[in-house]
């Protein structure tokens, strides 16, 4: 499902669709820009209403980077989908708390609550 | 005897590559005097966060205007100073990106960000610098 994904890896979980950063430190402008690009691109297809970005494999994540998921989280909520994510590490999951933004995102520890919470 | 002062003094083009390059050797650096992957952390993302904001907000990234980085590594303390060619902005009219209000807006996370993650951060008079100090864990 990921072929076409430069910055993303795209799965299926109980018709979730689950993405994971290929990039374990999301910092590089360009790589952002492609990343918030193809993030928009996934909501766009009517089968990813539901949707779980999954951040096991990501140790930085910057204030851009950030803002690409807030353009996302307007998306995805303009289209009537749902969104949340899981598996952020502590120093990652501060960068939401202290920025207020644990109350703009629905934010779960493992990937199966947030899949239970997507599908009930 | 003197203390074990290190140095990184850099004057970058306004282009986000570069950033990139300074992080790397700043993080290196770090991990040889032994600072913590948390201190680490913390001091990425406020010297990311600076320099970014300068070659994208203070310069516009126009590659003719350059971002002046001077990044002290002391045994417990860390400084760096941040300076662009823009006009400068004052730091306190940037909205509070954690406010109900403001929480969908996509800008002033940056400021918001490096002020949380370091012990110290001033900005000069004109707003187009900024000196940032982290002690030691």
């Amino acid at each position: 499902m990921s072929e076409n994904l430069e910055c993303l890896e795209l799965d299926d979980v109980d018709s979730v669709a689950v993405v994971r950063f290929r990039d374990k430190k999301v910092m590089d402008p360009s790589r952002i820009e492609q990343m918030g690009k193809e993030l928009l691109e996934l909501v766009d297809d009517e089968d990813n209403q539901r949707l779980l970005i999954n951040f096991a494999n990501v140790s930085f994540f910057s204030s851009a980077a950030i803002n690409k998921l807030i353009v996302l989280e307007k998306h995805v909520r303009a289209k009537g989908g749902k969104l949340r994510l899981c598996n952020l590490r502590p120093e990652v999951r501060d960068l939401f708390s202290y920025t207020s933004l644990d109350q703009m995102f629905q934010i779960d520890q493992e990937q199966v609550e947030s899949i239970e919470a997507l599908t009930e | 005897m003197s203390e074990k002062v290190l140095e990184i003094e850099r004057v970058l083009e306004s282009d986000p590559k570069q950033c990139a390059v300074l992080v790397r050797e700043l993080l290196e650096m770090l991990e040889d005097e032994q600072w913590t992957q948390d201190d680490m952390f913390a001091i990425r993302m406020a010297v990311e966060e600076a320099v970014m904001n300068a070659i994208k907000h203070g310069n516009s990234e126009d590659r003719a205007k350059k971002v002046e980085v001077l990044i002290r590594v002391e045994p417990k303390r860390f400084y760096a100073k941040v300076s662009d060619e823009g006009g400068g902005f004052c730091p306190d009219d940037v909205p509070d990106p954690s406010e109900e209000a403001n929480l969908e807006k996509t800008s002033g996370r940056g400021v918001k960000l490096i002020k949380t993650f370091v012990d110290e951060c001033r900005y000069n008079a004109c707003g187009n610098s900024v000196e940032l100090v982290k002690r030691k864990s």
